[in-house]
């Protein structure tokens, strides 16, 4: 049997404007992750810091613990991850004076 | 007391996966979801690129998920055989629609058969969070989880016949209204879904904002006869009890046949299904298949499949 692989697109043209959580999303049949953040448009000074953080419900989270995604302008950046518990999310958060990014957030997943 | 004999071709043994289903004489598909998605995706609204030109109600139907059905109390409870289910998930936004389809076209007309296997939960809420409800009244059995969920539609979108016919047949099981009271009941839509096309074109009123994706407008529903049904939530939000679907429709004629929910079987032949008035380009033998899921309030609610079997009489 080939292995499963299945890309859900978490976040669709969305602009973000503050601190945000992605949805939790199911993903304990997975053994790897990748999460891909595509930034369509950035508005003001500033960064972006996207956490990948894991939870063994769906309801209480934690740090993942790799080192945060920062990001400054428009473009493609990932994140990989394994042994993670079943659920995953990424928490974002606005430093300096970033104003606004648009963006879409992919999590790709095989196992 | 003497016990029915199945027929040889239900014997429980001859195929253990199959055994739960009444298929048509040709299964189309079989869908498994401890075996991946088999094609069920997020359906998006029409776009021609540009992803901001997609309808504002057709935005965000989330992606589907594979589920362990795990939760803060029991951990993983698992699927009616297996491990995984296909999970429709809203936000926890009021009026938040999920949706998933699967897409194939069709090599005849006649009847095609819809049959699941489901369950439907509101997310647990848990002390200090989000939507957690006054439990001095609680008695210990009715869950006021079950108040939190809001209800489940299961489609199709039939493009068939010569000229092209173009038709949604829709079923909805309204579990809450968006007050919050217990409805129970299945629905039908009284107007046909509006399309990117009708929208885009002047075809529908546009006078106010759409709250409903199936419809076109949220008053346009009405009762299944005979389709009054409390179903299994079974008191606590980890608790999932399986429910049998199976919906039969016509291609031929655009209709729907009948839906069964368990051991109540809903006669439909007397059911108006919208068919649309404009021709759509594309759309030869499309065959079509959607499930969603809607929150009224702010609790994500949860539509979780075991498997889906599609059959045919072609």
């Amino acid at each position: 049997m080939l292995r499963r692989s299945f890309t859900a697109v978490l976040e669709k043209n969305t602009l973000l404007r503050d601190y945000f959580e992605t949805e939790p999303y199911e993903a304990g049949w997975a053994t790897e992750a990748r999460w891909f953040v595509r930034v369509l448009e950035v508005e003001g000074d500033g960064e972006l810091r996207v956490h990948p953080q894991i939870s063994p419900d769906g309801l209480h989270w934690c740090d993942e613990g790799s080192n945060p995604l920062r990001i400054t302008g428009r473009g493609l950046e990932s994140l990989p991850l394994t042994n993670f518990g079943s659920w995953l999310r990424l928490q974002g958060e606005f430093v300096g004076g970033l104003d606004s990014v648009r963006v879409l957030i992919y999590l790709a997943l095989k196992g | 007391m003497s016990r029915a004999v199945p027929p040889p071709d239900r014997l429980p043994g001859s195929d253990l996966r199959l055994s739960k289903y009444n298929p048509l004489p040709r299964i189309l598909f079989f869908d498994d979801f401890d075996e991946g998605m088999n094609g069920w995706c997020e359906l998006v609204g029409n776009h021609a690129g540009d992803l901001g030109d997609i309808r504002q109600i057709a935005r965000d139907f989330r992606p589907p998920q594979l589920s362990s059905c795990t939760f803060f109390d029991i951990g993983t409870h698992g699927s009616l055989s297996g491990t995984y289910s296909l999970k429709l998930a809203t936000r926890p936004w009021p009026n938040h629609l999920a949706v998933a389809i699967k897409r194939v076209t069709s090599a005849a007309l006649g009847l095609v058969q819809f049959e699941t296997y489901f369950a439907f939960k509101a997310e647990q809420v848990v002390p200090g969070g989000r939507a957690m409800p006054d439990l001095r009244s609680w008695d210990g059995n009715v869950a006021p989880s079950e108040l939190q969920f809001g209800e489940i539609t299961f489609s199709n979108d039939i493009c068939s016949g010569d000229p092209r016919s173009r038709c949604h047949g829709v079923v909805r099981y309204r579990n809450t209204d968006t007050e919050g009271n217990l409805v129970q009941r299945w629905m039908y839509p009284t107007s046909a879904e509006p399309t990117t096309k009708m929208e885009r074109q002047g075809l529908v009123s546009l006078d106010h904002p759409r709250v409903d994706f199936f419809s076109a407008r949220p008053e346009d529903w009405a009762a299944v006869p005979g389709g009054r049904q409390p179903l299994c939530f079974n008191e606590t939000a980890s608790k999932v009890n399986w429910h049998y679907v199976r919906w039969l429709f016509d291609t031929e004629n655009s209709r729907s046949v009948e839906f069964q929910c368990n051991d109540r079987v809903m006669d439909l032949r007397n059911v108006e299904v919208p068919v649309y008035d404009e021709a759509y380009h594309g759309l030869p033998n499309l065959l079509n298949f959607y499930m969603a899921v809607r929150t009224h309030t702010n609790v994500r609610n949860f539509l979780y499949l075991d498997s889906v079997l599609v059959s045919v009489d072609w």
